[in-house]
């Protein structure tokens, strides 16, 4: 007996000791208030910043490396500010030559990849190394298309081998603080592909140091630097050599009429990055995100499932929680930069361009038919919450272009008018051609596909001409896209820049697949119309081109648009958070956990 | 269990076995339901009901109504008409994969039985050893990739079931026809020199039907299980509706508070599987020689 109770307590004892020597969980560190916890529904897979293409990577790039400008925090519509350059370039008044200063004494987070380990001096050379990766093919870059064709000698120079020791025309350091850029032809959106990640300034040591592990060991400039990666998170720590950097509201743009209610005001007068930590938590399923949330004492923010908008807010559109959630989140409907379409492939002869004029006349009628029947409205109110924004054409509102004249009630659908389109066309039954719809396979998309299916019978489409075709992931959709091989393509675009040129180019003949003109739509008139706009600085003669181009999108119908959509998030009360996306990068500098015991 | 003696000594094993089979009343109503389960099919394949399966309503998640018997889905569809569409998908996978896999696995069985022991046998029991020990979701994942952008894509789930389902069938009907080889009319055939495909054909596999009818259901309910399963998970039924498409969607339904989804494709599952097992026990109970002419 007494063997046994002996046995028992070594047993207890030897519980607790591991219990107590374990990893404390989780909600343990609820205190702690360096620490600002975010998340994304999504993990990058390197943080090399040549293939930072996903929101992921360009979340990580931004945040650990430097690019030379950056959009202001505040701001709408977004504005840049200059991040490692000095000021904003001086451009020749042929718009082909771009001079950039960068500041003095920046320096790189100290690393094993310097000698002794000390960061040494941002110089404009390491832009032009940064610039020359992407156009090398070693590289794998994935952002090089951004450039293509735009910088004098670059594109030669990677045809040429990529060759670092060889000189390039068009883009040199004049000192160690100068960068000049010549350009083949006026490119007015230049300054904002340098807010991008892609073009992140990178340092050779590290590169060579880390070879293919480069990815996975950034060494930047930035205001963090990255402590561990993990699929399922990423510790990000502040840069000790990072500069002195003061924040302040007026030159972030705030605007007290619309955020004033985010408790902004504290930043004032803070050092960047104000949190010490950031920890980033890659959680795909929405539920996980919202349960660790909802905990309290886990994630700080994230975004509400759709599923479960009816319980935690007490309207959509503006987002007001109720009551329960209003006292532990702040929340707001983010809007989001870019349009959702279904792309109608213009190389299809079933749909699209065709060599016989009445054949054509009356593919453009189907389309037009498609395009009256399709139903934005529902689509938001069954997949987007109702929140989302409603324009015709594909300049989202806000931007350069739009035509003001536009109403949400223009996306309505019109049976009637489709059905006339249709008979006018010689359309019925029996001739309808059979149109796959593609998408990835998902449960959302299923759903998707049966309304415009719904809507499409509506009109007297038969069901079994439409069929359903989805593929299994992104990838292999976007493969069958870029090789033309799919006709009612539905997909979204976010803008890369706040420029309309970002939208319009995806309509541009020359830019069809593989490039980003998913519908291969090739209009004469439009090509020409685009060509001469993209070399214009902003100003009504361009804008008034941008309506045109928009209109002739409308019109001829190569994808039926469109909706911005709006995302709920929500953050703890003790954050001071704006979150925002596209074209914004990393925002974690500006992020402020406080102590809410404080305030009373 | 003593039972009772039901022989007239003038009835066939067929005749005794469907006696019998008419006594098992749990056996009856299960052969009813499964009954009307079918005739429900018939009905949705001729385009008698269940037509507005795809008919988008003005609201979504409409609740139970007397035009919605189990409601509406987000697209405003009624999901009682897709239910019903869902028995349509799965008589028509369980059809061809009971059918085609039962006569497959029966013909192996008896080859590789009446010619036990020799290459021919090794062979079959080497290859249905190999299908076996291949997970089974893994199987159809790799055959829907494999068909991938042929004609035979939609078939994809079709052919993995059944390349999977013939083996049982193949393993019993091989044991009992190793049983029938030895028997003396078997002797007799030979002996008067009739061919072995001849006797494997007209002699032996005869003998081996009462089997193929139980394996049949078995592999009937079993496809249908599958199906679902498999459309669950984004493998089986591509376009048209499943009980399984039904169940995928209700995940983040019942999460917005409805159920309408949920019930109803997990009920009509519920009650055809379990009638369709309980009328496959009953006839395995009135096919079986031992107990019927006990």
């Amino acid at each position: 007996m007494m063997l046994f109770r002996t046995i028992n307590l070594v047993t207890c004892l030897a519980s607790v000791l591991l219990l107590t020597t374990c990893k404390r969980p989780f909600s343990d560190r609820a205190q702690d208030l360096s620490v600002f916890r975010f998340s994304e529904n999504g993990a990058p897979v390197t943080m090399d910043p040549v293939q930072s293409a996903t929101q992921y990577a360009n979340l990580m790039t931004t945040s650990i490396y430097d690019q030379l400008y950056e959009y202001k925090y505040l701001a709408r519509p977004y504005e840049l500010k200059p991040r490692l350059a000095e000021a904003m370039p001086e451009v020749s008044e042929d718009g082909l030559t771009y001079t950039y200063r960068i500041k003095k004494g920046i320096l790189y987070a100290d690393n094993e990849c310097f000698p002794a380990g000390k960061g040494r001096e941002v110089t404009a050379n390491d832009f032009i190394y940064s610039m020359r990766r992407l156009f090398d093919p070693k590289a794998r870059s994935q952002g090089a298309w951004l450039w293509q064709g735009k910088i004098k000698g670059l594109d030669e120079w990677k045809e040429e081998g990529a060759d670092y020791s060889k000189p390039i025309e068009g883009l040199r350091a004049l000192d160690d603080y100068t960068i000049q850029i010549i350009l083949n032809k006026p490119f007015p959106q230049l300054t904002y592909t340098f807010a991008m990640g892609f073009s992140s300034v990178t340092p050779r040591e590290a590169v060579e140091h880390y070879g293919k592990e480069f990815g996975l060991n950034p060494v930047g400039s930035g205001p963090y630097k990255l402590k561990s990666f993990s699929t399922k998170k990423a510790i990000l720590v502040r840069n000790e050599n990072y500069r002195e950097e003061i924040f302040s509201l007026e030159e972030e743009g705030y605007d007290p009429k619309t955020q004033s209610g985010f408790g902004l005001e504290r930043l004032e007068g803070k050092k960047l990055p104000i949190m010490d930590t950031t920890e980033v938590y890659f959680m795909e399923e929405s539920m996980t995100r919202w349960n660790s949330l909802n905990k309290g004492t886990e994630i700080h923010f994230g975004g509400i499932p759709t599923e479960l908008t009816h319980m935690v807010a007490e309207e959509l559109n503006p987002l007001v929680l109720k009551a329960k959630y209003a006292e532990k989140f702040t929340a707001m409907n983010l809007p989001d930069l870019g349009t959702v379409y279904l792309y109608l492939n213009m190389s299809d002869p079933k749909i699209g361009h065709h060599s016989d004029p009445e054949q054509n006349r009356r593919n453009l009628l189907l389309r037009k038919a498609i395009s009256a029947a399709y139903d934005w409205p529902q689509r938001s109110r069954r997949f987007y919450n109702g929140t989302a924004a409603l324009f015709p054409g594909t300049i989202p509102p806000g931007l350069d272009g739009y035509d003001e004249a536009f109403t949400p009630e223009m996306t309505e659908p019109d049976y009637e008018k489709a059905k006339a389109y249709l008979k006018e066309g010689g359309w019925n039954a029996d001739n309808l051609p059979v149109l796959d719809y593609n998408g990835t396979a998902s449960v959302q998309n299923k759903q998707m596909y049966e309304q415009f299916r719904g809507w499409m019978e509506k009109i007297g489409y038969p069901r079994k001409k439409i069929p359903y075709v989805p593929f299994a992931t992104f990838g292999d959709f976007n493969k069958a896209v870029k090789q033309r091989n799919c006709t009612l393509i539905g997909m979204a675009w976010g803008l890369d820049y706040p420029d309309a040129e970002n939208v319009l180019q995806l309509f541009y003949g020359p830019n069809g697949s593989p490039g980003s003109n998913s519908s291969n739509f090739n209009d004469p008139t439009y090509n020409e119309m685009f060509e001469k706009s993209v070399v214009m600085q902003p100003g009504p003669e361009r804008t008034e081109i941008y309506k045109k181009l928009n209109q002739i999108i409308i019109d001829d119908v190569p994808a039926v648009c469109g909706i911005s959509r709006n995302t709920p998030f929500i953050w703890h009360k003790n954050v001071v958070f704006l979150p925002s996306r596209n074209p914004h990068g990393s925002l974690f500098k500006y992020a402020l956990v406080f102590d809410e015991s404080d305030d009373q | 269990m003593s039972e009772e003696n039901i022989s007239t000594g003038r009835d066939s094993l067929w005749s005794k076995s469907r006696r019998k089979l008419m006594r098992d009343r749990a056996g009856v109503a299960a052969m009813i339901v499964v009954g009307a389960y079918g005739l429900i099919a018939i009905l949705v394949y001729l385009g008698l009901i269940g037509e507005n399966w795809s008919t988008l309503g003005e609201e979504g998640f409409g609740g139970m109504s007397s035009e919605h018997w189990f409601g509406t889905n987000i697209n405003g569809q009624d999901i009682f008409s897709r239910a019903i569409q869902g028995i349509k998908t799965a008589f028509e996978v369980g059809l061809v994969v009971a059918v085609t896999a039962t006569a497959i696995g029966g013909i192996l069985g008896a080859i590789a039985g009446y010619f036990h022991r020799t290459i021919v046998d090794e062979v079959i029991m080497w290859l249905y050893g190999c299908i076996d020990a291949i997970p089974f979701y893994l199987f159809v994942a790799a055959v829907a990739f494999s068909l991938k952008g042929t004609d035979l894509q939609p078939w994809g789930m079709h052919i993995a079931m059944i390349a999977t389902f013939w083996s049982s069938t193949c393993r019993i009907v091989r044991g009992e026809v190793i049983k029938i080889r030895g028997l003396e009319y078997i002797q007799a055939a030979k002996a008067v020199g009739v061919g072995p495909l001849t006797i494997v054909r007209r002699h032996v596999m005869p003998n081996t039907t009462h089997i193929l009818l139980v394996q049949s259901t078995i592999a009937f309910v079993g496809a249908i299980k599958s199906e679902v399963i498999l459309t669950f998970l984004g493998l089986g039924v591509v376009d048209g509706v499943s009980w399984g498409t039904m169940l995928s969607e209700s995940t983040s339904d019942v999460l917005r508070g409805h159920f309408g989804n949920f019930l109803g494709a997990s009920g009509f599952l519920f009650v055809l599987v379990i009638s369709f097992n309980m009328f496959a026990d009953a006839l395995q109970d009135a096919l079986d020689p031992k107990k019927v002419s006990s």
